[in-house]
């Protein structure tokens, strides 16, 4: 079941979404860590960030709207207080990493490179809820190259992911300046900007007035553009995007992704991710699949 | 907290578009202390919509009559939306998804036996669920219990004879009059306060955000302090999303969000930015 994204082995090719798991550990007492292949935890700055007023969250047709804004312990507080905790667990530990400015993302990577027990960054440059930074990276190609080359250059010792925004004209131009910047994969998508409002007060249901729209409604287009992307790149894809059961997993699987990410279902389902990786050993042992791998991009078009 | 697939043992209508949810739960309700919630999935099937689940405080622990041994759980619903409605709608012996108990619970102490004079509940509308068994721990303190129910008609003070039958001094308020005083419910309470101004008094309050802010301030006057259960859109109540977050003040009264989920979703009412409403 295991797979291999950038010389690191994953158990098993399911690991949870960016901002829906917390730091992992706030989920052990409802489902066992060990059954998955690794965690992407919650984004972290070098510094804490407070995040966006609230109202925050908007729940929507098959998904939900969120402008959280970063609001994250830092790295610091996350290195001391909540990796050593992780660490005690068999799952892999892949850090999100956010910032406002090129120097913010240098720095929050430089500071992790030299930490035990993380087996990638996923450089987070596709967040549409913070004003400044992120999403700025997303915008030009030729932006994107150059934070992804400056971090990897950061980072000469963990595998870097960039994450990716699909709010863009044409995602397989992002993943083509990613992979010549040296990007080790790419994890895709991010969430869809969207928004929502009160028709009683006239007021949007968001203070941010905005939001990312996340869950089994953006499932299609997510899946979609995984399929574009590995079109065009050779590095791994990690498919992200209202992955909810083993079924949709699968999906993301055949398009091409290596791995994917559980997101929005971990919220509404604490142990979405252990059914997911369970249900994949299932379907394979049943369809006689030696190797999970095998899978991997094998759609008939 | 536990994550389980529980019965609906009974739902009783209670007028004015709120129902009490009985469900099978002994485990959880054997944890629940006064203040905890329960995150509740709308249906059996847990990808069904609404996605998200949605907090109910715990109003009632549910015995048998005989041996009084713990069987499940009350919750208050009110029919305001697509989750409630799937609630409301269910039938007896249908399945779904509590998560819980959780949350910060109310703060009792053991030294405010003899030294608490009062404890004054405040509720305003469903916000008597959080009230409950609180009202139940204070009278196990020998602290008494006066409770102070508002809502817009009668229809909305539900479940007054829960409280009736404890004994205790209650304060009935209706917006149209059709219940006990006319006006809003700090009418009464401001009235008892100025009454007892040299009595020991802790306020407890849940309900909409405007009633627990004037609850605050009159707390604030009186110099005693106050509890109160608040209401946010919860995704996951994990302290996972960061959704639930209310704007509140830190000991350097430096800006802070604190999750109503992990933080709350009982706070003292002097850490509360009361100028900015989450919902």
């Amino acid at each position: 079941m295991s797979v291999t994204i950038a010389g690191v082995e994953f158990k098993n090719p399911v690991l949870t979404a960016s901002g829906t798991f917390a730091y992992g550990i706030e989920f052990a007492h409802l489902m066992d860590l060990n059954s998955i292949g690794g965690i992407v935890v919650k984004g972290i700055s070098m510094r804490p960030i407070k995040g966006n007023p609230p109202p925050r969250i908007y729940e929507t047709a098959s998904g939900m709207l969120n402008a959280i804004g970063w609001q994250n312990i830092g790295a610091v507080e996350f290195t001391t207080k909540k990796l050593p905790a992780l660490r005690k667990f068999q799952t892999r530990v892949v850090v999100n990493v956010v910032g406002f400015t090129l120097r913010d993302y240098l720095e929050v990577t430089r500071f992790l490179n030299d930490c035990r027990g993380i087996a990638a960054l996923e450089l987070n440059i596709s967040c549409p809820n913070v004003k400044h930074g992120g999403f700025h990276f997303n915008q030009k190609p030729k932006d994107t190259f150059d934070v992804t080359a400056k971090t990897k250059k950061a980072s000469p010792r963990i595998p870097l992911w960039v994450k990716l925004s699909p709010n863009v004209t044409d995602i397989r131009d992002f993943a083509r300046a990613c992979e010549d910047a040296g990007a080790d994969a790419l994890s895709v998508v991010n969430t869809f900007v969207g928004m929502a409002i009160d028709t009683v007060r006239r007021r949007p249901r968001l203070k941010y007035v905005t939001g990312g729209l996340s869950g089994p409604a953006i499932k299609p287009v997510a899946l979609r553009m995984v399929w574009e992307t590995c079109q065009v790149v050779k590095i791994p894809v990690i498919g992200i995007g209202g992955i909810a059961n083993t079924d949709d997993a699968l999906e993301f699987l055949l398009a091409g992704a290596r791995a994917i990410q559980v997101g929005t279902a971990n919220f509404y389902n604490p142990s979405a991710s252990q059914q997911i990786a369970d249900g994949l050993e299932r379907y394979c042992r049943s369809h006689e699949i030696p190797d999970i791998n095998q899978l991997v991009g094998s759609l008939r078009v | 907290m536990l994550d389980k697939r529980v019965r609906v043992r009974d739902i009783r209508p209670l007028g004015g578009h709120n129902y009490l949810l009985t469900l099978d739960s002994p485990e959880q309700a054997r944890r629940t202390q006064p203040g905890h919630f329960v995150m509740i999935k709308c249906s059996d099937d847990v990808q069904e919509n609404p996605l998200l689940r949605r907090p109910f405080s715990v109003f009632d622990i549910k015995r048998t009559p005989r041996s009084g041994r713990i069987t499940g759980l009350d919750i208050l619903v009110k029919d305001v939306g697509i989750g409630t409605r799937r609630l409301v709608e269910l039938q007896r012996g249908d399945q779904i998804h509590s998560l819980g108990p959780q949350g910060q619970p109310f703060r009792l102490q053991d030294d405010w036996r003899g030294r608490l004079d009062f404890a004054c509940l405040v509720a305003g509308g469903v916000g008597i669920a959080a009230l409950y068994l609180l009202a139940h721990a204070l009278i196990s303190k020998q602290i008494t219990p006066v409770l102070f129910y508002g809502g817009k008609t009668a229809a909305d003070l539900v479940l007054r004879d829960y409280f009736e039958q404890l004994g205790i001094e209650t304060h009935y308020t209706s917006e149209n009059g059709s219940i006990g005083e006319k006006g809003l419910v700090t009418l009464p309470l401001s009235r008892f306060l100025k009454q007892h101004p040299r009595s020991n008094l802790r306020l407890f309050s849940c309900g909409p955000w405007g009633m627990m802010k004037a609850t605050h301030e009159l707390a604030i006057r009186q110099g005693v302090d106050c509890e109160v259960s608040l209401e946010a859109r919860m995704g996951c109540s994990l302290g996972a999303c960061m959704g639930c977050v209310i704007r509140a003040w830190d000991q350097n009264n430096e800006e802070q969000y604190l999750r109503v989920c992990l933080e709350g979703p009982v706070m003292n009412s002097r850490t509360v930015d009361w100028n900015t409403p989450p919902l």
